[in-house]
């Protein structure tokens, strides 16, 4: 039997707009996620991806349903450190330096101060930042600083890993070696991994299971499992089995699209 | 090429400034014949001359004026500072704060100076109220607003990473706070010496604003006058410097942001 790390049950979310109606964005999620596994929510801009990570890490409050982490509800997942999260912009404080701004939720943890430097070092070799410890935010490229946030969320060693489209604003060159970084760190770890895109072939590529979020309120459509090899190098993308899982999942939005019109 | 147009306009300006007191001070002494001529618009060499000659006195006068500033800036910087933070962390203390804060920039400080000097009955004190009430109000607006300017992705990164309020201000809100907090300090220094300046002139008998006034109705040497109103408007400029200084020493983040601007 596998543990599940997140249990999201009939999760829904009403924002009120400028008259007071209730809109709905989020409609009657359930999902289990398993421990350990790469798992991604893909779905249109604006659909509601962003709100429903940001339910699970106990940033808002779901109109109803509830969000369960490893047996603990968000706030007290959130207290104890249960996970971590890279936003869609890199988040890092301007007046710290790399190696600052990693060591930022150990030092929150208060961790003494010789083991987080330790720990914060470890992290940036893994994100291959090396030689940039003592170097500021602005003095960095986009993928540069993505990557000081990734190490930020690994320093404090989460069990789970909640990730709000790090890389949708990088290019393709740095985003291609970010993927193979993410996966190496997560086959290493152990680590859950929630992944939101709007990138198919980014999620298939990355995942063992994939979400495929509607719009105009965001309901599950489909769970696809991805049977692709691992560990997944480069040479998976130019695989039948690579092209025929993306064309799948792409039917399937093409569906849920002419549903709705 | 930028710095030197800069430098180049306010050479002009100064030039053009110079050539037309040197001007009227020639048409009032000599076309005119006004008999006060020398005291109303002395030539440019008299007001040198004068201000050499006086020197260790003016700017004896000066430093007790710029102690007396100071003093009430750091004051007021500081009750600012407290105001700010406190109206921040509390929206009832905001609430019941804010508007009195801003009824209080309704008195023009003309008409207070005189009500705070026969409250408090000593000018030395008189001074270092009315600076640090000038001072009060641009730095508690400013921090405050800086507090509230924080990006809400990164008090998001703070909650995920289960931040207290303490290290949320600490870490974040009153580090990005600082920039405006310094935009307040810029604006009040040299208020608050004007203000030292101008409670100096009531009835003190020392200071710069003293010399202005004693000069001005009599007694004294006339000379004095031109260099000592010269002295407070550089003093003015002196506090706006040395606010400048520090706060290019202790935010080089945004320092170097403008650097690559450029
Ligand atoms: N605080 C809010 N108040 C009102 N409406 C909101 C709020 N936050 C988000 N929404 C609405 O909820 C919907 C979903 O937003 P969300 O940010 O979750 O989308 P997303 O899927 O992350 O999009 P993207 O891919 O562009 O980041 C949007 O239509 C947005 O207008
Ligand atoms: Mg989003």
């Amino acid at each position: 039997m596998t543990e599940n790390a997140v249990e999201i049950k009939n999760l829904s979310m009403e924002y009120f707009d400028k008259e007071r109606n209730p809109r709905r964005v989020l409609d009657n999620v359930s999902l289990n996620i398993r421990k350990g596994e790469f798992i991604s929510l893909l779905g249109p801009s604006g659909c509601g991806k962003t709100t429903l990570l940001r339910i699970i890490a106990d940033l808002q409050k779901p109109t109803s349903g509830s969000v369960r982490l490893a047996g603990q509800n968000t706030k007290e997942a959130r207290l104890s450190h249960k996970f971590g999260m890279v936003f869609q912009t890199p988040a890092l404080l301007e007046w710290r330096s790399v190696l600052e701004n990693v060591e930022l939720p150990l030092e929150l943890r208060k961790v003494p101060k010789k083991e987080r430097r330790e720990r914060a070092l470890e992290q940036i070799k893994t994100v291959d930042l090396k030689g940039y410890e003592n170097s500021y935010p602005r003095e960095l490229s986009g993928g540069m600083q993505q990557r000081v946030g990734i190490a930020r969320a690994l320093a404090a060693e989460p069990e789970i890993l909640l990730m709000d489209e790090p890389f949708s604003a990088l290019d393709e060159f740095t985003k291609e070696r970010l993927h193979g970084d993410l996966l190496r760190i997560w086959r290493s770890t152990n680590k859950t991994v929630i992944f939101v895109t709007h990138n198919i072939s980014e999620a298939v590529y990355l995942s063992d299971r994939v979400c495929v979020l509607s719009a105009n309120p965001a309901r599950l459509a489909a769970v696809e499992e991805i049977h692709l090899p691992r560990p997944r190098e480069d040479a998976v993308l130019k695989t039948e089995e690579y092209f025929k899982t993306v064309s799948h999942i792409r039917e399937i939005f093409e569906e849920k699209y002419n549903e709705n019109i | 090429m930028k710095t030197y147009k800069k430098l180049l306009s306010s050479v002009l300006w100064l030039a053009a400034a110079l050539i037309i007191w040197e001007a009227a001070a020639y048409i009032l002494r000599d076309v005119i014949c006004d008999p006060l001529a020398a005291k109303k618009v002395p030539g440019l060499l008299e007001i040198g001359a004068s201000f050499l000659q006086n020197s260790v006195e003016l700017m004896r006068q000066a430093g007790v004026t710029m102690s007396y500033a100071a003093a009430g800036f750091a004051l007021g910087a500081s009750v600012g500072i407290i105001l700010g933070l406190a109206m921040s962390i509390s929206g009832l203390c905001e609430k019941m704060i804010l508007p009195y804060l801003l009824a209080s920039q309704m008195i023009p400080i003309i008409g207070l100076a005189p009500i705070i000097l026969g409250l408090f009955k000593d000018i030395a004190v008189s001074r270092v109220v009315i600076a640090a009430y000038i001072t009060f109000f641009p730095v508690s607006v400013n921090f405050l607003s800086g507090l509230k300017a924080s990006e809400e992705n990164l008090k998001s990164m703070m909650r995920v990473y289960a931040a207290d309020k303490c290290r949320l201000y600490s870490k974040l809100l009153v580090p990005n706070a600082l920039p405006y907090l310094f935009s307040g300090l810029k604006i009040s220094a040299p208020m608050a010496v004007t203000a030292a300046v101008l409670v100096d002139t009531l009835s003190s008998k020392d200071g710069i604003g003293y010399v202005i006034v004693f000069t001005l109705y009599g007694g004294g040497t006339t000379g004095q006058f031109w260099p000592a109103v010269i002295i407070a408007a550089l003093l003015g400029l002196l506090s706006f410097l040395i606010i400048s200084a520090a706060e290019y020493i202790l935010i080089p983040w945004k320092r170097q942001k403008e650097e690559v601007r450029k």
